[in-house]
């Protein structure tokens, strides 16, 4: 079974990374005249190292999720066995996270560390071959690492974003020194251009889960009515349950809706934007 | 991990790639020798029954390939004596059944169906053969990976356990003879939804 590759994504992908990194090459540039900058930045450097290690219990705990046993979710377990086994991929923990809200996310530094987690409300709204196209889809993110590239990618524009809040702070508290202004200038203009840098690849880094969960299933319809289903579902679910979770949006299979997010600031491509690269899947098949 | 994989990776094409890899049928022929040392040297005997485990792919055409391969393994029955019959587990994947008291014809048979599928560009959705022994009312089998070229034993206990001491008796005794997949984490637990039945029944 092979489709065409999708040579636009992966350009444009390829594209995006090459800004950004661009973007953190002046960006460096210009830290590097304040020494004490660099401070934040080793200080940051090691949160961000601890952070990635510990990643996959992070997320899991906050969102209130428990490893479960092959005894309490024998058909979960095998579903996910026989899919990571097409991924070749070791079978990774499974989560189960007691909440309403369907949804689904993956988490984990490598393919040895990789947990996979879902709702109960998932597991009670799709059908047996919708559930497995979002574990696909998440086991994609899994093989391509997307932990990783996005906790790389995000790295230095969250030091931007602390030398804009705290930077006159490092100036050695005079604040004639024009300098300090510059640099914190330079952070505002980086963060700026890197957070939507960052936004535009993860939606990216989505198509390409979209495309690897459907070669792993062999059957892209099932994860477009998947996508539909969640999507209709959420407006069912009561708002509270949102509230608690919506900082943990980017590690969605479909994000929790605000009132208002532009488009350039979402991290998921927009549910009929998706279907309508899986149903061109379907038709090449 | 190659430096293409860690490129893969960085270019979200890694789970494409890998999931559409084609298979490699290459050391399956090592069963037909080894079954004499699982009888001779452990006590283990064949069962007469092997299974090829593929997943599904939602097209006609697939539909068509995995039918082109019944059709092969029923002319190639009137040489061998294999009987075939496909089956559909709980989860969706498809087996393809051989039964034959006469191991090599087995082994023979199912290289045929795995050749079929593959020569129809649908290799990368073989899952694993599974070859069938038994031992003082336990079943053991030996399986083999087409996703990564090698053996594994996998001895059930229940429907969600494993033996792990079986397990490991059997790989220490035919290591050499078959080549067994190193990495542990890649023995995918292919275990029967009922207890004391085979993972396809």
């Amino acid at each position: 079974m092979k489709w065409k590759a999708d040579w636009g994504l992966r350009g444009r992908m390829a594209l995006t990374m090459f800004l950004l990194f661009a973007l953190y090459i002046v960006f460096i540039g210009v830290l590097s005249q304040f020494a004490s900058l660099f401070a934040i930045v080793l200080i940051m450097g090691s949160f961000s190292l601890a952070q990635f290690f510990f990643s996959d219990k992070i997320t899991l705990w906050s969102m209130g999720a428990k490893k479960v046993s092959e005894e309490e979710y024998p058909d979960l377990h095998r579903t996910v066995g026989r899919l990571s086994q097409q991924a070749d991929l070791p079978k990774p923990t499974v989560a189960v996270s007691d909440s309403r809200v369907p949804n689904a996310f993956a988490t984990g530094r490598s393919q040895k560390s990789a947990a996979v987690c879902v709702t109960t409300g998932l597991l009670k709204t799709l059908d047996d071959d919708e559930l497995e196209g979002v574990l696909a889809h998440e086991l994609a993110h899994v093989k391509n690492r997307d932990v990783m590239v996005m906790t790389i990618a995000s790295f230095l524009s969250t030091i931007a974003f602390l030398v804009v809040r705290w930077g006159w702070w490092f100036g050695g508290g005079d604040d004639d020194s024009p300098q300090v202004w510059v640099a914190i200038l330079a952070s505002l203009v980086v963060w700026i251009l890197s957070f939507l840098l960052i936004r535009t690849l993860s939606r990216y880094r989505e198509y390409a889960a979209d495309r690897g969960g459907a070669t792993i299933t062999g059957k892209p319809a099932a994860l477009a009515s998947a996508l539909m289903t969640i999507d209709s579902g959420m407006s069912k679910v009561p708002k509270e349950d949102f509230r608690e979770q919506s900082e943990m949006n980017a590690f969605f299979i479909i994000p929790l809706k605000s009132d208002f997010i532009g488009k350039i600031f979402s991290t998921h491509p927009s549910t009929e934007a998706r279907v309508e690269r899986l149903r061109e899947l379907e038709r090449q098949m | 991990m190659g430096l293409f994989d860690g490129l893969r990776e960085v270019l979200g094409i890694r789970a494409e790639a890998d999931a559409t890899r084609k298979a490699d049928p290459e050391d399956l022929f090592g069963m037909s020798t080894a079954y004499v040392t699982m009888e001779a040297e452990l006590g283990y005997e064949s069962v007469g029954e092997a299974a090829l485990c593929f997943s599904e792919v939602d097209s006609a055409d697939f539909s068509d390939a995995v039918e082109e391969v019944h059709e092969i393994l029923e002319v190639g029955a009137e040489e061998t004596g294999t009987e075939t019959e496909a089956r559909t587990d709980d989860y969706g994947y498809s087996w393809v059944v051989l039964d034959d008291p006469d191991f090599e014809d087995l082994v023979t048979s199912l290289n045929f169906a795995a050749d079929t599928l593959m020569e129809r560009g649908y290799g990368s959705r073989l899952l694993a053969a599974l070859f069938a022994f038994e031992k003082d009312n336990q079943y053991a089998y030996w399986v083999y990976s087409f996703r990564r070229g090698a053996y594994y034993p996998l001895v059930p206990k229940g429907t969600s356990d494993r033996d792990s001491s079986a397990e490991f008796k059997l790989e220490s005794n035919l290591d050499g003879e078959l080549d067994i997949e190193e990495n542990k984490e890649y023995w995918y637990a292919l275990l029967p939804s009922t207890a004391g039945r085979h993972p396809w029944e």
